[in-house]
């Protein structure tokens, strides 16, 4: 028999992960609208971000929170520069190249792997925050852990800021116009190079604040950005590719089965039963459940 | 693919005939192992091994144009079959080595029947994804070992045939025979038959394809099978020699990393490319190890050298080789890149 108390605040946890990996999905969602490329790279910005976290909060007081406006930054001036590249790949005169796009973020993916893997070695780290310690405890419901909590309400809180500025804003209709169609939006005066950019640099500061975030609840480690990655693709996929409103909805999803199957089953299998899903919804419903996706090519 | 579809094996090197070429370079890598010492054997041994498995890449990857992210599992399915056969029934290696194959062959079929009605990146993701499933079954199941690994027997009849002593040379020449008889299937297959025709016109455009009366899905489904079975091959033999396998290790990411790389760095869809992208990987690989001491700065040199080749030269060293991306390429390929900076 299934403890009542034992369950709810597993699906307490698992809402509150959830937070955090919508504001990952609805990135990387975006990058794939906006340019086409399945970003192999995702979980590799959530890995830095982490890492990051865990080598800065030392020296800002064993802070963590306060690392995010520098990774915010920092994390958008990378992505700006880095979206030239995945645009020359994916156009251009080439064989395939959404394929090449695929291939090139794996390559970037390996590079930055690698590279903290060849400086920082294969150890964790953790990320200290020392204002996010301790709990809240409602009665009858659970325990709220202040991290996690900070957690799911920066979710929400970047989510809505990013809607704001995509649906309420000059630039963020420029970004939606090149996300419907690129080259009528270049006929239509939008300087798509710098929007492809903002978009692409956006995504790439979201995804890293989340990874700082997710060190502070779990640890930052080197190796930590490919069951991200996996985490991305599995939001989208259930989503729909390019569906925006289903990440919110799959993020969620996703929370809660990591956080089920961590406690009911065992934690090695999370990845296991998470593959076995994305798996039969991509061969039962490729546009995701919500069915409102694209289908990639 | 646009690239023409003479294959180098049939363009003239200067005017010596390939015929000699290749008749040169099966006997220089036959005398190897009595001309130089078992280090180097080792060396060419895991050469020749890459180049098989970037060859069997290249056949799904290249010439059917469907990038698997997860074909490394099929090097771990091998070695852990292997393992399994040897191990847990005491069957000798060879029985190992065909199980291997059909145990590939088997679960590759049950995974392209519904895998392969996804195109491009959802291809990728899907097979991506399930070489970290099978990662984490093998930790998980009893037959692999878990997450203890598995031992291999190294008795010397274990082999199956009374070849004596289990030598570094032994494998080295079951490992060359291996590696020729993949390059030697990938050239009648995809060069020099019909069916090589249609796997790349189904690659070029499969809705063309389909309409010209290719059943595209046996099609795409017999070469990912048959690729899959001989990276088994190789994860079989690869096991027998290393004695000991772990998940971790046969079943890593790195593996297909590394095939893609030396398959795309060589040249897509060319029978020479995935030879030259091997040797050219493997070797960057031993020498990063040699001479900077750590073994993960290899990881971000190929990361980059992974950025550099779909950015400037897309058909790879064979691309440049043919001509296909000259001096003037490269250069305007960069300019147009520059153009793309034009950011505020």
């Amino acid at each position: 028999m299934v403890e009542t108390g034992l369950l709810i605040q597993t699906i307490v946890n698992g809402l509150l992960l959830g937070g955090i990996y919508v504001t990952v999905g609805v990135g990387f969602s975006l990058a794939f609208g906006v340019l086409e490329v399945v970003d192999f790279a995702v979980g590799e910005y959530v890995m830095l971000g982490a890492i990051l976290g865990g080598l800065a909060a030392p020296l800002l007081g064993s802070e963590g929170v306060f690392v995010i406006p520098f990774v915010l930054v920092g994390f958008f001036v990378l992505g700006f520069f880095v979206q030239p590249l995945i645009h020359h790949v994916t156009t251009g005169d080439r064989p395939q190249p959404l394929l090449m796009g695929l291939v090139f973020t794996f390559g970037l993916a390996t590079f930055f792997r690698g590279t903290v893997l060849t400086v920082l070695g294969p150890n964790n780290r953790d990320v200290p925050s020392s204002l996010l310690q301790g709990s809240l405890t409602v009665p009858s419901v659970g325990i709220f852990p202040y991290v996690r909590a900070a957690t799911a309400v920066f979710g929400v809180v970047a989510l809505a800021a990013f809607m704001y500025y995509l649906y309420n804003t000059k630039g963020g209709m420029a970004i939606r116009a090149i996300a419907e169609d690129r080259t009528n939006a270049r006929l239509m005066g939008i300087k798509i190079n710098r929007y492809q950019s903002i978009a692409y640099g956006s995504y790439a500061a979201l995804t890293a604040a989340a990874g700082v975030f997710i060190g502070m609840v779990f640890t930052a480690n080197p190796g930590m950005g490919l069951q991200y990655t996996a985490f991305a693709f599995f939001m989208v996929v259930l989503a729909g590719m390019g569906y925006l409103p289903g990440v919110i909805l799959s993020g969620i999803v996703l929370g809660l089965t990591q956080s089920l199957t961590a406690v009911y089953a065992s934690s090695q299998v999370v990845l296991l039963v998470l593959f076995a899903l994305i798996y039969v919804v991509l061969l039962v419903s490729p546009a995701g459940i919500l069915g409102k996706g694209e289908w990639a090519s | 693919m646009s690239e023409k579809t003479t294959d180098v094996l049939s363009t003239r090197l200067g005017d010596v005939p390939v015929w000699l070429v290749v008749l040169v370079a099966v006997v220089v890598l036959v005398a190897l192992p009595m001309a130089l010492g078992a280090f180097w054997t080792r060396i060419g041994l895991g050469a020749l091994m890459w180049i098989g498995l970037a060859q069997s890449w290249n056949m799904i990857g290249g010439y059917a144009g469907y990038l698997d992210f997860g074909h490394g599992a099929y090097f771990g399915i091998g070695a852990f079959a292997t393992g399994a056969v040897m191990v847990t029934f005491g069957l000798p290696f060879l029985a190992g080595f065909v199980v291997a194959a059909a145990v590939a062959a088997v679960i590759a079929y049950l995974v392209a029947v519904p895998t392969l009605r996804l195109t491009g990146a959802y291809f990728a993701i899907a097979t991506w994804a399930l070489a970290e499933a099978f990662k984490q079954l093998a930790l998980n199941l009893d037959i692999t070992g878990g997450t203890f690994g598995l031992s291999l027997p190294t008795a010397a009849g274990s082999f199956g045939l009374p070849v004596g002593e289990l030598s570094t040379s032994l494998f080295y020449y079951l490992m060359l025979a291996l590696c020729l008889a993949t390059i030697a299937v990938t050239y009648v297959v995809f060069e020099r038959s019909e069916f090589g025709f249609r796997v790349k016109a189904l690659r070029d455009d499969e809705d063309a394809a389909e309409s010209l009366g290719i059943d595209t899905t046996r099609v795409k489904r017999q070469v990912y099978v048959l690729s899959c079975a001989i990276a088994a091959l190789f994860g079989s033999v690869h096991a027998y020699f290393i004695t000991f396998i772990h998940p971790n290790d046969v079943l890593a990411a790195i593996i297909t990393d590394q095939m893609v790389i030396m398959a795309l760095l060589g040249g897509l869809g060319t029978i020479t490319g995935p030879i030259i992208g091997g040797i050219l990987v493997f070797l960057l690989q031993r020498l990063s190890s040699v001479f900077l001491g750590q073994s993960t700065i290899y990881l971000p040199l190929i990361g980059v050298l992974i950025m550099i080749v779909v950015l400037f030269a897309p058909s790879g060293v064979v691309g440049i080789l043919r001509g296909e991306v000259d001096r003037t390429d490269i250069r305007n390929n960069a300019r147009e890149l520059a153009e793309k900076f034009d950011l505020l």
